[in-house]
């Protein structure tokens, strides 16, 4: 574990920690349409960094989360 | 001329063919415009020149619904009417505006905006302001526009002294018509109140209601009422489709540079919706107004998205840190759909000095609307990434779909709605030259005509409105 501690920034542990909320958010999302699914809202595929996510009331690009 | 009273206006004879009721900016503007037509016209006025709280008192009323001002407050009764305290935000309504939106009921005016243009040039002389710039569109679904910050003319103290000189128009102040009476056809008469006492009835050949907003429907509510639909004949929709500008702050944005928006005087910008964005999300029209954060509300937002995107963050910060101005709260104004249920009613119980009931309001914000204001700034948020020019945070309250706040603005003072204009009888009272539906002799002047509210403040386009049936009524009554 302090291996684990010294090699990742503290930094990097946050960001993962905020971005576990938001990710789990993502797949509860009704997406299983690509044509219905809310352009506001995350898609079934992670992997876009330009889609557009609402986390916290924010409107961001999935890839401001990483 | 102006008479400070009803008994020196009729010691002094002055035989007038047209009788206005209310001296704000559409009755002031209509007055002027048939002066200079060689009509006689005489414009009662129920205050005076100076504010007086006895006049204002004439202006209570409740409110059932949403949380709104006080109706004594919102509204000003004296010369110039409201436009003595008006903050002289400047636009005319959108094109669309007029257009009927297929997802919102009874929307659609029977006018074009084509129809008020030709008048836009005397417009900006009465309210001393530049030309008007085209949006700007900024993506395909969010547009930059233009609100003219004007000098807020005060029609009272503005035209005091060419109506003093004019001729052809007297004014009478403190002079307060109570009621209108008429056959179905014509109207034959008002009823007069002045200095605290009934003061008889006076004719004309025409008469042209312009008490505001609210006072439209409820002087002809209470006509109607007291002639048995000899004043409105079609009253179907009278005192119905009242409509505001709800406003309030709907979040913050961040930007990459502040300078990017073509800023006003007082540092703001305004975006609304491109009609296609209005149309493939069902929604309707709004503006955002930003307003630049000062320094400590920045560095909360700057915590706040720390928890969410640290990078974004960061990059928050380092922009902070070269140019201060980086972040804005988002004000949301947006058009109500229209309603027949946010209506103006009489009261049952309560009465003003002169024995007429006072207004009862009743006003809801629909769920349209919320989502006209959650879309609203999803798209303003939207755009600000595609163009990488920053982004938008969502107050909690909106996101979650909380109740309004009643902390916050609240609304514009713009009363629309009541009066509006359109083809229909059952669901209109004027018809598209302002004339009461089934009455020869009887027009109404300012905002209760309007069919939708749009997203702008409304006095630019009453006094376009004012123009054009002052035009109008001088044909008319020439003959
Ligand atoms: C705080 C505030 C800020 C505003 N800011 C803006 C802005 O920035 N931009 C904008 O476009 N609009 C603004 N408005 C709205 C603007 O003031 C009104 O749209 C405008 O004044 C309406 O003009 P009007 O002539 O139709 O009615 P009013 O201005 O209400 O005038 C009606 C007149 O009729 C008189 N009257 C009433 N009843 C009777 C009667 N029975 N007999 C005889 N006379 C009567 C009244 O005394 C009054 O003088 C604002 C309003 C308020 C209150």
């Amino acid at each position: 574990m302090s291996f684990f501690i010294k090699r990742i920034s503290r930094r990097t542990i946050v960001q993962a920690l905020i971005a576990l909320p938001a990710l789990s958010l993502f797949r509860t999302l009704p997406n299983a349409d690509p044509a219905h699914a809310d352009p506001h809202r995350a898609g079934p595929t992670p992997a876009n960094p330009n889609e557009i996510v609402e986390v916290n009331g924010w409107i961001l690009k999935r890839s401001d989360l990483a | 001329m102006i008479f400070d009273s009803c008994d020196a206006f009729r010691a002094a004879n002055f035989a007038a063919k047209v009788c206005i009721l209310g001296s704000g900016p559409a009755g002031t503007t209509i007055a002027r415009k048939l002066g200079a037509a060689g009509i006689p016209v005489v414009v009662l006025e129920a205050g005076s020149r100076e504010f007086s709280d006895e006049s204002q008192d004439f202006y209570r009323g409740t409110t059932v619904g949403d949380f709104y001002f006080d109706l004594d407050v919102t509204r000003l009764r004296f010369m110039g009417g409201s436009s003595n305290h008006w903050a002289g935000w400047c636009r005319v309504l959108d094109k669309q505006d007029f257009e009927p939106k297929a997802w919102a009921p009874d929307t659609g005016w029977p006018i074009r905006r084509a129809d008020i243009e030709p008048f836009l040039p005397e417009v900006h002389d009465i309210l001393e302001l530049p030309g008007f710039r085209p949006d700007v569109p900024v993506s395909d679904d969010i547009r930059w526009v233009q609100l003219i910050k004007s000098p807020a003319v005060r029609f009272g103290e503005k035209f005091a002294d060419e109506l003093d000189k004019s001729r052809n128009v007297a004014v009478v102040l403190n002079t307060y018509a109570t009621e209108l009476a008429g056959d179905g056809k014509r109207v034959t008469g008002a009823r007069l109140w002045s200095n605290g006492q009934d003061a008889g009835a006076f004719n004309a050949d025409y008469f042209i209601v312009c008490t505001g907003g609210l006072e439209n429907s409820r002087l002809l509510l209470w006509s109607n009422q007291r002639s048995n639909g000899g004043v409105v004949p079609n009253a179907a929709a009278l005192g119905r489709y009242w409509m505001e500008h709800p406003t309030f702050e709907g979040g913050n944005a961040i930007l990459a540079d502040y300078g990017e928006f073509e800023v006003d005087a007082v540092n703001e910008a305004f975006f609304s919706p491109t009609p296609a964005a209005m149309e493939r999300l069902q929604i309707m029209n709004f503006g955002i107004r930003l307003i630049e954060t000062p320094y400590p509300g920045v560095k909360s937002l700057i915590a706040d998205l720390a928890c969410t995107a640290p990078d974004m963050a960061e990059w928050m910060s380092a922009k902070l840190s070269q140019n201060l101005r980086c972040a804005a709260q988002l004000y949301v104004a947006w058009e109500q759909a229209p309603l027949a249920s946010n209506r103006i009613e009489l009261s049952t119980t309560d009465v003003d000095h002169a024995g007429v009931p006072r207004i009862e309001l009743h006003w809801k914000k629909s769920k349209l609307e919320h989502r006209t204001l959650l879309e609203g700034l999803r798209l303003f948020g939207k755009t600000l990434i595609e163009k990488n020019l920053g982004r938008v945070r969502i107050a909690d309250w909106i996101a979650n779909g909380g109740d309004y706040p009643t902390n916050d603005e609240t609304a514009g003072h713009h009363h629309m709605g009541g009066t509006r204009m359109g083809t229909d009888v059952t669901k209109s009272v004027v018809d598209a030259n302002c004339k009461v539906h089934g009455m020869d002799n009887l027009y109404v002047g300012g905002s209760s005509v309007f069919c939708t509210s749009g997203e702008c403040n409304p006095t630019t386009t009453i006094t376009a409105l004012a123009c054009r049936l002052g035009d109008h009524l001088a044909k008319v009554v020439a003959v």
